[in-house]
């Protein structure tokens, strides 16, 4: 992040603070969509969006005062949100509907070609959150975050208020009960593995920031 | 297992995105209205409705007995007051109004603001900074005194006769017969004496004079400076004898307990200051230049009480009497601002970029950041961003709330600095008000003091 774009930031959140609408607009704008792709990672569906959405830019209006400037406003947002969907996972019981990831419209993977690989991952994902819904909120936000928002353990493990080591620990007990899924089900089998690629170990640090 | 980028995110919608939106705009106004340092919860709601009823059932009279808990005014229902035996609390959110026994007055809300329609008695406010809010105003008759500040008191006597106002914080202004006066801490304002100087001291001895803290019985005294029924250059002390003002009852924190300096610039040469015993009536004449006073205590013995301007810097000479705010903004800028942190940046950009780099170094946490974000707001004024650097100034006020850094009192000023040189209005007097209040003795602070007895 550029200092131009920190005192950006700043800036925004000054205004903000003094009560404009056009401030809190812009700051909406700004990361609603990074949001949204984050929260939508993590759940897998698009079901009660809208009032996470809402809750989570109403808590971070709500405590602005309280960003101190320490980490990048777009770090402290995603922090708000991962907080809210781990409060959303917890009320759930774990469980998230995902039903809504398969295009009912679509029909089933009758024909071959490109249609039928785009089925067979709408299926795959379908049962990789079906698998996920057995986590623990906790496995789940650092499998999520990592495995599929493509985040780093360190930042995965700032967002979720972990140490790296746990939150290491946790996206490795995920991935175990994943595979072990997969090992009974070829659908997820080919979408987790579609090239044959070997179970990446527990001590993977590929994707630690240098 | 590469996940990253395999799990597609649906969109959501135009129509959807933009009413999450809309309500979030419209929450996020509401939490910023509401914004209180408690949060009250959902079960908080019938209390307060209870509250309320009880409150409404007031308004045929309210009857304390030994000082029961304040009550409480949440509501735009109209409420009348009326105290009988005891002085009485009345706390309606966004100040506290104290009335003495035998005080009438009624508090209404129009258009976001708070009226306190006095009838008779005196009235003691205690009132939070209104921001963009709609003022508060105590009508007394013909009087309204329209709050800029903070702490005052109101005397309506018997409903008849005069208001006396008495500012023991901040600002207020006072507005009869279409005439507006301001009156600051330390001033007075008396309906046929118009403003007073007020000056306390706390003597131990009997004697006049500021003496050892905390001994001694505080006592106020009022001093007629520019006044229209008094003769040019004289000077009367009345020292109060009613036990509400020269008790315990009312203490006055003025200036850190220092001699108070009121010069009134419509009575030329009378820049008086009184320091008034422990007694009942006093008289004051001018020393020769008006800098003198003398007290004379109520058993007949005297003693010497005027200090002139010794008590602390003088404030400069006024150049030109007839322009003030310009004499006074010139002055403003003579002051000296303390520099900003180099970091070898010759641009101001750059040099803004070195100071974030500091403020975001997890190593640097306290005296740095402080020094940094102090250095931002003075780059910030000397590249005449000055909007930019009140910003960072109210975002170092935030940050350092609890703790104290060499760079509090410097930023204090440049923020008097920058405010009263746009304008000498209600905004740049509350910053000298704070800054003269903060750091009192300096050059800066006698300026800050002649800033807020501007009217």
């Amino acid at each position: 992040m550029t200092a131009a774009a920190y005192v950006e930031d700043v800036l925004l959140v000054d205004r903000c603070l003094t009560g404009e609408p056009a401030a809190t607009r812009e700051l909406f704008r700004r990361h609603r969509s990074r949001v949204h792709a984050c929260l939508f990672r993590v759940l897998g569906t698009n079901r009660d969006m809208d009032d996470l959405l809402q809750e989570a830019f109403l808590q971070v209006f709500q405590s602005l005062r309280g960003w101190r400037a320490e980490a990048s406003l777009a770090t402290w947002v995603d922090r708000v949100s991962v907080r809210v969907a781990y409060r959303y996972l917890s009320q759930r019981g774990r469980r998230v509907q995902t039903e809504v990831l398969v295009d009912d419209e679509a029909g089933p993977a009758i024909e071959a070609g490109p249609g039928a690989r785009r089925q067979l991952a709408r299926d795959g994902v379908k049962r990789l959150y079906a698998v996920l819904d057995e986590l623990s909120p906790a496995a789940r936000l650092a499998f999520t975050l990592h495995e599929i928002d493509g985040r780093t353990l360190a930042e995965t493990a700032q967002l979720v208020g972990s140490s790296v080591t746990a939150t290491k620990l946790r996206v490795w007990r995920a991935r175990k009960k994943i595979e072990t899924a997969a090992a009974a089900d070829p659908v997820l089998s080919e979408f987790l593995e579609p090239s044959g690629a070997a179970v990446i170990p527990f001590d993977d640090s590929s994707k630690e920031a240098p | 297992m590469k996940l990253v980028g395999r799990v597609p995110v649906e969109p959501l919608d135009e129509e959807r995105m933009t009413q999450i939106e809309r309500r979030v705009v419209s929450g996020a106004a509401d939490a910023s209205a509401v914004a209180q340092p408690m949060r009250v919860s959902r079960g908080f709601t019938g209390v307060a409705l209870a509250a309320m009823t009880a409150v409404a059932a007031a308004v045929i009279g309210w009857k304390l007995g030994s000082r029961p808990a304040p009550v409480v005014v949440g509501a735009s229902t109209p409420v009348r007051i009326h105290t009988e035996a005891q002085r009485s609390t009345l706390d309606i959110g966004d100040a506290t109004i104290e009335s003495d026994p035998a005080t009438v007055f009624v508090v209404t809300r129009p258009a976001g603001g708070v009226l306190v329609e006095m009838t008779r008695g005196k009235v003691e406010l205690e009132v939070g900074k209104r921001g963009d809010r709609a003022p508060l105003v105590v009508r007394a008759g013909d009087t309204d005194v329209i709050v800029v500040g903070t702490h005052f008191t109101v005397d309506y006597g018997d409903g008849t006769g005069d208001v006396e106002v008495r500012v023991t914080e901040g600002v207020v202004k006072v507005v009869r017969t279409q005439h507006e006066v301001r009156v600051a801490a330390g001033q007075a304002w008396q309906t046929r004496r118009g403003v007073l100087a007020r000056a306390e001291a706390r003597t131990a001895d009997g004697l006049s004079g500021p003496g050892p803290s905390g001994s001694g019985t505080t006592t106020t005294a009022t001093s007629t400076t520019g006044v229209t029924d008094t003769a040019e250059g004289s000077t009367q002390v009345v020292a109060s004898t009613d036990p509400v003002r020269a008790g315990s009852g009312f203490e006055v924190d003025l200036l850190h307990g220092r001699t108070s300096l009121v010069p009134d610039k419509r009575v030329a040469g009378n820049t008086t200051t009184v320091v008034a015993s422990t007694g009942t009536t006093a008289t004051t004449q001018p020393g020769t230049g008006g800098s003198g006073a003398s007290t004379t205590r109520g058993d007949g013995t005297g003693a010497a009480a005027g200090t002139g301007s010794g008590a602390r810097p003088a404030p400069r000479p006024v150049e030109d009497p007839s322009d003030p705010m310009r004499d006074l903004k010139k002055l403003v800028r003579s002051q000296p601002l303390e520099p900003a942190l180099d970091v070898g940046e010759s641009s101001a950009a750059s040099a803004i970029s070195a100071y974030y780099t500091i403020i975001r170094d997890p190593e640097k946490r306290g005296a740095d950041e402080s020094r940094a974000y102090y250095s931002i707001a003075v780059t910030q004024l000397k590249a005449e961003r000055t909007g930019d650097a009140l910003s960072t100034l109210e975002r170092y006020f935030r940050r350092f709330s609890r703790e104290v850094y060499p760079e509090r009192t410097p930023a204090l000023w440049l923020r008097v600095r920058i405010l009263c040189t746009r304008s000498i209005d209600d905004v740049c007097r509350q910053a000298a008000y704070k800054y003269a209040h903060e750091a009192p003795g300096t050059p800066a602070a006698a300026v800050a003091e002649r800033i807020t007895l501007t009217d």
